[in-house]
């Protein structure tokens, strides 16, 4: 079956929009959204209805908890004083303009989707986290050594982990030696549909194609493919530039980071 | 920001604490987890092993980053810190107290006296 992964939106809706269209063409066996529906753009009241609208299965990302809550704080652990100010004024819009039922819909997201297959002999398990199974917004950049990231699988049975926030695609494969046979882990960062930091504008997202022989001991029978897409970005980054948002938000989607 | 008199500090960012002239206590800087932000995880040895100075003997990882922890003199592992299992944020909040990652059992006293003391630490930092 083929699956359609997507995350990390952020209120843009021109993205989703030519995000959903691309994926409808793909024709996917199913859809998960991986959170972070709102933040940095002026739709996330629309963005949040466009998912509900299609019953996306979808689980929190830390900006849609931190919105849920009513909270000033996203959890996007800025580290430079002018980024965290940027960011308070990107909460606090955000927390503005949310309605109140989109709201009651981002306080009741899931945090996690696990999906247990049984092709072969064995399980075969696909977890579904924002940032990672054990924090909402953890950040699991392509460069966190692999002992961590085997350590962070295995704590969570998650064969497959697929996750977004660092908003940079990646699919790293880790083989752990078992007793009989070599088991392989897939980490897969979906990247991002709304603001790519990857210095691609273009907005991006995965289809993951399980074959009737994929088993954790069989390396490539999964099948990762990270699609981009156009859509209008100026529409989007001009949206930013005639509202209250920091106009930094809208050279960074022009810029893609 | 805590520089206290009476640890001492390795150019890697632990804290030496000695208990007496044969056990000490490891932890790391307010400087180091201010720099690392919230920690998630801390991966430490089992009990009895040793190490070197300057040797990796865990590593510590936050929510944006990760980074191995150095040993500030050659000890053998005698306790590991377990409160950390369940709250590894008591790094940040309590670095030089309630944050400790090991105590170990000196196996050189000398070596104790290469490590900077507070000030020359804050300078290094600063």
């Amino acid at each position: 079956m083929k699956i359609a992964l997507f995350s990390d939106i952020h209120a843009n809706l021109p993205a989703l929009e030519a995000c959903l269209k691309h994926i409808d063409e793909q024709k996917p066996d199913a859809i998960y959204c991986l959170g972070d529906l709102v933040g940095y753009n002026i739709w996330p009241n629309e963005v949040i209805n466009e998912i509900r609208r299609r019953g996306i299965a979808t689980i929190a990302g830390n900006y849609d908890q931190g919105i849920g809550l009513m909270s000033d704080d996203c959890g996007c652990a800025y580290k430079e004083e002018h980024e965290k100010d940027m960011g308070k004024i990107s909460i606090g819009y955000t927390n503005s303009i949310v309605k109140p039922d989109e709201r009651k819909y981002l306080r009741t997201l899931p945090a996690h989707i696990k999906v247990e297959f049984q092709l072969n002999e064995d399980k075969l398990n696909l977890l579904l986290v924002h940032g990672s199974p054990r924090k909402i917004n953890e950040y699991l950049f392509e460069d966190r050594d692999e002992k961590s990231m085997i350590r962070i699988m295995e704590a969570a049975d998650a064969d497959i982990m697929c996750f977004g926030h660092t908003h940079k695609p990646y699919h790293r494969i880790f083989p752990t030696d078992q007793i009989e046979d070599t088991h392989f882990r897939h980490a897969i960062n979906i990247g991002s549909v709304g603001k790519p930091k990857d210095g691609n504008p273009q907005g991006g997202y995965v289809l993951l194609t399980i074959n009737a022989d994929s088993s954790i001991t069989n390396k490539n029978a999964v099948q990762v493919d990270f699609m981009r897409f156009n859509y209008d970005v100026e529409k989007a980054a001009k949206a930013i530039e005639d509202s209250p948002l920091p106009n930094e938000y809208a050279d960074m989607l022009r810029n893609g980071f | 920001m805590e520089f206290p008199n009476d640890y001492k500090y390795s150019k890697e960012h632990t804290w030496l604490k000695l208990l007496n002239n044969q056990e000490a206590l490891v932890g790391i800087t307010e400087f180091a987890q201010s720099e690392l932000g919230e920690i998630v995880y801390v991966d430490l040895p089992s009990v009895s092993k040793q190490f070197k100075k300057d040797e990796v003997f865990g590593s510590i990882e936050a929510l944006k980053t990760a980074s191995d922890l150095f040993m500030p003199v050659s000890g053998e592992v005698i306790e590991i810190n377990t409160a950390l299992k369940e709250n590894a944020t008591l790094v940040n909040t309590e670095s030089y107290t309630g944050g400790w990652l090991i105590k170990i059992k000196l196996l050189d006293i000398v070596e104790t006296e290469s490590v900077m003391d507070a000030i020359a630490y804050q300078a290094l930092v600063k």
